[in-house]
């Protein structure tokens, strides 16, 4: 009998068999206890000596090929069968998934920014929020008793004179500047306090991004085309900026950035009282005092700094129209970000 | 602050619109916050940064927009007039301490006539906000706003021998105000006193003993510079707020002190038919600040720019500073008496930029060298957040300042010490939290209030405790489970009530994220797990008990919480990550299910089997639990999962039965369990 022959045949009629009764016929056929398989196995002892090796090693060989082939085709029946379940399924019902979770808007505006000024090659670093009122002041070319101290009305703590909450990231400033020399590339995002009455536009508790950066040439262009950067990956291409002269005690020259207002496109509304403008942020060059006070020689160095609300951006992008909602932590309010 | 447009137009020409000309203030530093069409002119609020108090008045706004326009200023330069009246006796000035008052004048003006401002002034006045009250203090308010120099009109009949002493208050001493209340002083207080008695505060309020009235004659005018800290510390403690005040807080100078005394005796001589007797003054003659050297190179360097020595003799010069050319490009410069706020170089640039034009000034891009080692830990925070969201946790936000109330409410043990706060403005302001679950709790309760099923958010933040010499500042994370969670699954909705062991999950996937090993949870009793790694106390998880939960107003749900303090916790990460290679062999697994006593802890019973299965077992968990129905009371039903195997061939059953057998066998002896 010729086996290779028998195997044809066989291959054939898999190849034929196009549903899962059909195969289990063909198994029965060749497989099952009376089927081919068996009668040939069952014939070798009617063989001659020898002649009864060679025929039981093909026997087997076939055997065992055809194992694989009827594994393989049933695969192949079954997945298709799977295919046609799956017709089945209404896919308008709900999918089926673990819950996500996600993170604070303030936390994911952070995270933007910080993204964006650690690509052109900034680090991010923290800093305490308690804080000494030289860091958070006199470090800061803010005298104790002047009026440039009264945008930062502070709270101080009961029990340790000199101490306080910070009100703005600035401080860290002063912090990284003792513990490095330059150059330095930094931005400190933070929570920051400062003891205002609580409305839709203020809370005594909020987060500021820092920035900033001293090396030998650091010029207010470089400020400019940094801070143009940004603006444009945060609010978008077709934004304009502008620079007003500001004063800040610790930069020199000042200025507040505008960007054209992303809600009427600088033709002026409501959101920016008509102006066409949104002051987003306060920047300079820091003042040569600052780089004294923490030891830098102010003739060698220079550098630029920036700070920003970060709940005002929020704001601004999410087009959010209470400051309160941030920490109200609604889940209402959470889930949309 | 506000000026109007005809009233700028007293000092100069100008020849572009209100719109355009608040937006070259604007530009120049001087934000018009609004501008306004009103009685036939225009006002602008302007927003004065604090370092310029002379762009507190008409003229110093006209002075800029000479500067930033080139049209030229209007002079402002009263005379003294000679003095016709004789016979008449000189003030006497006193002053107590010159380093309080630099300055003090007194003008001495007779048979004044009292009544009201004409219409015009009247107008002018209120266009600014300020009330009309009679010719002598509308003519002080005109020039208070008009140069910027606050000046105050006493009733010269009133005061005790014609004597002006600028003292500091005696202890005790009392004065009442122009505002009708009585005010009690002392030695940190400078008054403008008589022989008597104090008859103003300086620099801030008149007293009502020698105001000007209708039946007012002769006055007395002054005008003085006060120390700026004093006036400063007197406005804070007595909340007496005035436009005089806000000046000499900032700083006023000499020479418009001196201009304003002439400008004002020049307008009651005309409004109030009034006539100069006399003037004296008294004080130290400024020391004249020494000229700044300015490069043009340094302009640039600073600014980036391409300005030149021209342009910037130009800018300088019409902002009224002197200058002296020095070698090229290089200036000596000294500042105009009003610019008090000019001290170095870098006080210039900032001037010459301004008027320059920032949008003039290019944009560059600098090279930034970045210095690694000095990136903090928010990369690893920042992980620590996704992995928690993607546990199906919601990152929260609370106030770092809670009420003490709140934090005895939420069952939390407070330090030893808590860390207050000074000058809070309310009570929900009164501690720095020294934990982040009070938040967390009221967080939950705040949204079960509003129709959550549940609610499950973790916070990252820093929590304070009082310590010697300073507090101590930690970043902690807190976690809070609350109410069941609807999870769908093929077989339809299971609600899933979270229990301690949520959290226990949410922390062992956590740890394992971050290559923390060695981490061990303990129950310390009441719903209390202590949490430690490497056997450092670590932080612990707490099933909220009834008592707290009521106090809360939460009812129905348990609450689970957890608090790790991240210091520690990020101290043990380790994100060495090695490749062990995937084994060759297949495993083979074999459960084991049973019930136990459920006062038998499963950690024992784990160990057992893992002493037990070595070396083939490799692992050994619980992969389903129950009780209920075919489970005898006091008993659970457990499933162990036991995975066998060898890195060097496929375990055959031979080998492999008598080992599992005798692990069921060693469960029976020692933990009286009963194979189901």
């Amino acid at each position: 009998m010729d086996i290779k022959l028998i195997q044809a045949q066989i291959e054939t009629d898999l190849a034929n068999a196009i549903s899962p009764q059909l195969l289990e016929e063909l198994r029965v056929k060749y497989l099952g206890r009376k089927g081919l398989i068996a009668e040939l196995t069952a014939s070798i002892p009617t063989l001659a000596a020898q002649e009864r090796g060679a025929f039981g090693r093909e026997v087997n060989g076939l055997k065992s090929k055809l194992l694989t082939l009827f594994a393989e085709k049933e695969k192949n029946l079954t997945g298709s069968i799977q295919g046609e379940i799956n017709n089945n399924i209404d896919i308008g019902m709900p999918g089926i998934a673990p819950t996500l979770g996600s993170v604070h808007p303030i936390t994911q505006i952070i995270d933007e920014i910080c993204g964006i000024f650690t690509r052109m090659g900034f680090c991010v670093v923290e800093g305490p929020e308690v804080e000494t009122e030289n860091n958070n002041f006199t470090g800061l070319n803010i005298p104790l008793e002047h009026p440039s101290r009264d945008a930062f009305d502070t709270f101080y703590l009961k029990d340790y004179p000199k101490l306080l909450l910070r009100s703005h990231t600035s401080p860290v400033q002063v912090r990284a500047m003792k513990a490095h020399k330059p150059p330095l590339a930094i931005v400190v995002p933070g929570r920051v306090y400062r003891p205002d009455a609580v409305d839709a536009s203020h809370l005594f508790m909020f987060h500021q991004i820092e920035g900033f950066l001293v090396d030998e040439n650091i010029r207010f262009s470089d400020l400019k085309g940094t801070l143009s950067l940004f603006a444009k990956s945060v609010f978008g291409r077709d934004i304009k900026m502008r620079f007003r002269p500001h004063f800040f005690p610790f930069t020199e020259p000042s200025a507040e950035v505008d960007i054209s207002c992303i809600i009427c496109k600088g033709k002026g509304c409501s959101v920016c009282g008509r102006k066409g403008w949104l002051e987003i942020l306060g920047a300079g060059m820091i003042h040569p005092n600052v780089f004294k006070h923490v030891g830098y020689d102010p003739e060698k160095y220079t550098g630029f700094a920036f700070g920003m609300g970060i709940e005002r951006i929020a704001m601004l992008k999410y087009g959010i129209n209470d400051i309160r909602l941030f920490f109200e932590n609604d889940l209402r309010f959470l889930n949309q970000f | 602050m506000k000026v109007t447009y005809n009233w700028l137009k007293d000092f100069l020409n100008i020849k572009i619109s209100p719109k355009s000309l608040a937006e070259k203030l604007t530009m120049a530093g001087l934000e018009v916050v609004s501008l306004e069409e009103a009685g036939g002119d225009f006002v602008f609020e302007i927003e004065i940064t604090s370092n310029r108090p002379d762009w507190l008045s008409i003229l110093g706004v006209a002075r800029e927009i000479s500067a930033v326009t080139g049209t030229k200023l209007k002079a402002v330069n009263p005379k003294e007039p000679k003095i016709k009246v004789k016979g008449i006796k000189p003030v006497n000035i006193s002053v107590q301490d010159k380093k309080d008052c630099s300055f003090y004048s007194a003008r001495v003006i007779r048979d004044v006539k009292i009544g009201p401002s004409p219409q015009w002034l009247k107008e002018r006045l209120e266009l600014l906000g300020c009330r009309s009250v009679n010719n002598i203090v509308d003519i002080t308010n005109y020039v208070l706003f008009e140069l910027g120099h606050p000046l105050h009109a006493f009733d010269l009949d009133l005061l005790n021998q014609e004597t002006i002493v600028v003292r500091r208050a005696k202890p005790g001493e009392k004065i009442t105000t122009l505002d009708d209340q009585q005010r009690l002083l002392g030695p940190e207080t400078l008054v403008i006193a008589d022989n008597e008695k104090p008859q103003a505060i300086a620099g801030i309020m008149g007293g009502k003993a020698s105001e000007v009235t209708a039946r007012t004659r002769n006055i007395l005018l002054e005008s003085a510079v006060f120390n700026p800290v004093l006036i400063r510390r007197t406005r804070q403690k007595s909340g007496l707020q005035s436009e005089s005040a806000y000046r000499f807080e900032r700083g006023v100078n000499l020479e418009t002190a001196k201009l304003a005394s002439l400008a004002a005796q020049g307008l009651i001589c005309k409004l109030a038919s009034g006539k100069p007797c006399g003037y004296k003054s008294i004080g130290i003659a400024r020391s004249t600040d020494p000229s700044i050297k300015l490069e043009t190179a340094y302009v640039n360097r600073i600014l980036g720019s391409t300005i030149s020595a021209p342009k910037i003799r130009q800018i300088l010069k019409a902002l009224d500073f002197c200058l002296k050319a020095q070698r090229k490009g290089a200036f000596l410069v000294k500042a105009p008496g009003f610019r008090q706020d000019i001290k170095s170089a870098i006080d210039l640039v900032e001037e010459i930029g301004r008027i320059y034009g920032y949008p003039e000034i290019p944009q560059t891009l600098p090279a930034i060298k970045p210095n690694l080692n000095i990136c903090g830990q928010r990369d690893i925070v920042s992980r620590l957040k996704n992995a928690l969201v993607g546990l199906g946790l919601q990152e929260a936000i609370t106030y770092s300042l809670i009420d003490r109330e709140l934090l005895a409410r939420s069952g939390i043990k407070p330090p030893a010490q808590l860390v207050e706060i000074l000058n809070p403005l309310s009570r929900e302001q009164e501690v720095l939290r020294p934990s982040l679950l009070p938040g967390l709790i009221r967080c939950l309760a705040y949204n079960l209030d509003r129709q959550q099923e549940y609610a499950s958010v973790f916070e990252i933040a820093n929590v304070f405790s009082g310590s010697a010499g300073s507090p101590e500042e930690r970043l902690s994370l807190g976690i809070a489970l609350c109410g069941s969670r609807p999870i769908l699954t093929k077989q339809g909705l299971v609600r899933d009530e979270f229990i301690l062991l949520h959290l226990k999950g949410i922390l062992e996937r956590l740890f394992n994220n971050l290559g923390i090993r060695e981490y061990d949870f303990s129950s310390q009793g009441s719903g209390l797990v202590n949490v430690a790694i490497k056997q450092q106390e670590t932080g612990f998880m707490l099933d909220l008990n009834k008592q707290s939960l009521d106090a809360l107003g939460i009812k129905n749900k348990r609450v689970i919480l957890a608090e790790i303090n991240l210091e520690k916790m990020l101290s043990h990460i380790n994100l060495d990550k090695k490749f062990f290679s995937i084994p060759r062999y297949p495993a083979v697994t074999r459960d084991i299910s049973f019930i136990i006593k459920d006062d038998i802890p499963v950690q024992g019973l784990l160990a057992a089997i893992e002493a037990k299965g070595l070396p083939l077992l490799h692992s050994a968990k619980i992969v389903d639990y129950y009780q209920g129905k075919q489970i005898p009371p006091g008993f659970r039903g457990l499933t162990v999962s036991c995975v066998y195997r060898a890195n060097d061939r496929t375990l055959t059953e031979s080998e492999l039965a008598p080992l599992h057998n005798s692990i069921c066998s060693l469960l029976e002896e020692r933990f009286g369990i009963k194979l189901r």
